[in-house]
């Protein structure tokens, strides 16, 4: 047994060292073995190349298409949204950054757990959430707005150079996100860097809305430095196009890089908010009154104990009731709120709900209690999880919208209880067909695996997207009884769709499928 | 031979998973006041079985009879007289010991428990940990958690899957001593492991399967020392 250090075993230490360019080259390879071990564990591999083709195929129609319809690249419509492209680019890095935040440094390759075991590098992490990063619904609309917008903006004659900037652009605005995000995570792991972090957010909150409320916020957008980039998008000079690629391609460059740094520094420090979490003591409270109530007691500790539900209902209730704030959305067009939070609410945990016990589930499923309570119980808090932050997001984006008329405010109730059965339905749906052994515990853990999750992002969105306009066309007409009458309609509908599912949760062995699944987490 | 009915009668057990037969044919029968091990190498179908027994698996065929109740049947009533610990984790990771004995205590309909809640906690050194949620709990005091929580309604049937795995002496003293007191008021015990001599310092009878199925029952002590070990080695090859 060695008592030493030994000398053979210094050299590549020292080599180690002396080399981090090497160390560079083994974490960008793992990343490679990581993914194909996750591609290896994929259950539908020719489903999943399927949608990867067709996600592919719908961006390379979106980049291109647009500039080939009427009016495209002139003077009218085309130049106003031209016009705008400066602030698109900057909203996409915000929305970015928002994102990789919120999920405490991006998503993981492979969780953590598992990955524990394996000499996997921080900067094997980051890259990895790097990649991940466009597997994310709200990732993929505003990148797809931003090819859409271009292309009509700039026309059939300057469209694939100005996509190539825009390609770039999506690349470094995802990596600046993913460097500010693990610094933030790096912060959030000091003392009192929670409530430093959650300053910072106030702060932040307070500049943009004293921005807006002093009319500023047109002259900061058009002091943006993005405006370089759009001009040489369509650069008739060769070399000014280059200078534009160039400084993007760096700029990416550079920013995946000096990812790892954060990455790093976040990896060596504790989780805090998790160790609060499984740290902390809960005062017992007097025994529920009825079984519902006790199952719904322990299925709400487990979503509101969570790290990833917390900082994700937090940012889902209070982003997009800030934007509404800050655009000074109307009572007809705020419909489309709840849809937005409803969806990403259910992305949270709901789409694989019973996820939530993890490996609890075995006991859970040993007690003597009706399955038809359990299921009810599970369907019920996420409902309440889904409504509480879609009411908060209407609250807070009603501050500026004044008073809204009857029509309105019918459409709007309509559209949030709508939403939120249909959004309940779909994923206790999902949970009970396709069940994921998945571990909450990280802040980082998303309940699916990424190709999973932008499937059920792209239906969960399309669904309420539809519904949230339908209601704010509804919310126009004279009669406000009308959004009142459609809503009863699609209730019975979506709760129709949601009573089959808690019928087939009662077939014992469909039950203990899903059980025995969630239960190896 | 016994002439009580037994406790737990299962006929014909089979379990299939697609493909995979987890459970071909296994016979058992466990009577009041008396504790069984269940024996065997991985995947010879011992935790299923419990599962089974536990109402949380539907057998594919045979009959499954627990306290006089058939799970299939009447599996509210089966569960209502069964205590569970599960093999795997068996612990709901964001919510706090308490909250899980309030939880069954709740669904059993127990009255009073809190005192007998409190002694089997402090029993398992669990007392000062009863209000952290168990996502933070080591191996070993997820397991002796999960006995707590089998033992907690003083079932008829009791099934402790794994109980001793990674737990510490002082957990192991203490399922041994849960396993005595039910089979002192007149429980049964099934007691899945792997570890032969604790099955054997548990159980007064041993049942080994291999294979999906039960291969041997025999009285604890046989399985004794070197003797004991050779002829349980003898029984998984």
């Amino acid at each position: 047994m060695p008592t030493a250090v030994s000398s053979t075993e210094l050299v590549p230490e020292r080599r180690q060292r002396r080399h981090p360019v090497s160390n560079a080259v083994r974490a960008v390879a793992d990343v490679g073995y990581v993914l194909r071990f996750r591609a290896g564990t994929v259950r539908h591999r020719g489903l999943s190349v399927l949608g990867g083709l067709l996600l592919l195929g719908v961006t390379a129609a979106i980049a291109i298409v647009p500039a080939y319809v009427e009016g495209a690249g002139g003077p009218a419509e085309a130049f106003d949204v031209l016009v705008v492209l400066p602030t698109a680019l900057a909203g996409f890095v915000v929305l970015a950054i928002v994102s990789a935040a919120a999920s405490g440094g991006g998503r993981e390759l492979i969780p953590r757990d598992p990955m524990s075991i394996h000499p996997i590098s921080p900067t094997t992490d980051h890259l990895g959430a790097l990649l991940l990063a466009p597997l994310n619904i709200a990732w993929l609309i505003q990148a797809w707005a931003l090819m859409g917008a271009t292309a009509f903006a700039v026309g059939s004659s300057y469209v694939y150079q100005a996509q190539v900037v825009v390609l770039l652009w999506l690349v470094a605005g995802t990596a600046f996100a993913q460097v500010l995000a693990w610094t933030l995570e790096g912060v959030r792991r000091v003392p009192h860097g929670i409530v430093g972090v959650r300053m910072l957010n106030v702060v932040v909150f307070g500049v943009a809305l004293g921005l807006q409320l002093t009319d500023q916020m047109i002259s900061v957008f058009d002091s943006l430095p993005t405006r370089w980039f759009v001009l040489g998008m369509i650069a008739d000079d060769g070399g000014r196009w280059l200078a534009s690629v160039g400084v993007v391609l760096a700029g990416a460059l550079v920013l995946a890089v000096l990812g790892a740094v954060p990455a790093h520094i976040a990896a060596h420090r504790v989780p805090r908010d998790e160790l609060r979490v499984e740290s902390g003591q809960y005062a017992s409270r007097p025994s529920p009154r009825s079984d519902l109530a006790a199952m719904v007691r322990t299925d709400r500790g487990s979503v509101w104990r969570a790290v990833p539900m917390r900082r994700g209902v937090a940012v889902l209730a209070i982003g997009p009731g800030v934007v509404a704030v800050l655009g000074n959305l109307q009572w007809s067009s705020m419909t489309i709120l709840p849809g937005l939070v409803a969806s990403g609410g259910a992305l949270l945990y709901g789409v694989n709900a019973w996820c939530l016990d993890s490996r609890g589930t075995l006991w859970r499923e040993s007690l003597p209690v009706l399955p038809r309570t359990v299921f009810d119980a599970r369907a019920l808090v996420l409902a309440e999880f889904l409504l509480v932050a879609s009411l908060l997001t209407v609250a807070v984006a009603a501050i500026r919208a004044g008073v809204p008329s009857l029509p309105e405010v019918t459409a709007l109730i309509s559209t949030l209880l709508v939403v939120t059965v249909q959004v309940v339905g779909a994923s206790m749906r999902w949970s009970f067909k396709r069940p994921y052994a998945v571990d909450l515990r990280s802040s980082r853990a998303t309940p699916a695996p990424p190709s999973m999750m932008v499937a059920y992002s792209a239906r969960l969105a399309l669904s309420t997207t539809v519904t949230g306009l339908f209601f704010s066309a509804l919310s126009q007409a004279d009669d406000w009884s009308l959004s009142l009458l459609i809503a009863v309609a699609m209730l019975s509908w979506s709760g129709i769709r949601l009573i089959r599912v808690r019928r087939l949760w009662d077939d014992p062995a469909e039950r203990a499928r899903v059980v025995t699944t969630v239960a190896v987490a | 031979m016994n002439d009580r009915p037994p406790i737990v009668d299962v006929r014909g057990l089979h379990v299939r998973f697609g493909e995979v037969e987890a459970v071909a044919g296994v016979d058992l029968v466990a009577y009041a006041g008396q504790s069984s091990a269940l024996l065997g190498r991985n995947g010879a179908g011992k935790s299923t079985t419990m599962r089974v027994l536990a109402g949380v698996v539907p057998a594919t065929a045979g009959t499954v009879v627990v306290a006089g109740h058939d799970v299939r049947h009447e599996p509210l009533m089966a569960k209502r007289a069964v205590g569970y610990c599960p093999d795997v984790g068996g612990l709901v990771p964001r919510a706090t010991p308490w909250e899980h004995l309030q939880l069954t205590a709740r669904l059993r309909r127990l009255r009073d428990w809190e005192d007998r809640a409190r002694d089997l906690l402090e029993r398992f050194e669990l007392g000062d940990v009863a209000h952290r949620v168990t996502a933070g709990f080591s191996h070993g005091m997820g397991r002796r958690l999960s006995v707590v929580l089998a033992a907690l309604h003083e079932p008829d049937v009791l099934l402790l899957d794994e109980p001793f795995d990674g737990v510490d002496p002082i957990g192991v003293e203490a399922t041994l001593e849960v396993v005595s007191d039910a089979r002192a008021r007149g429980a049964c015990v099934l007691v899945s492991t792997h570890l032969r001599e604790l099955a054997v310092e548990a159980c007064t009878t041993v049942s080994v399967l291999r294979g999906g199925s039960r291969v041997a029952t025999m009285a604890s002590t046989e399985m004794l020392g070197e003797e004991g070990a050779r002829a349980y080695r003898g029984l998984l090859d």
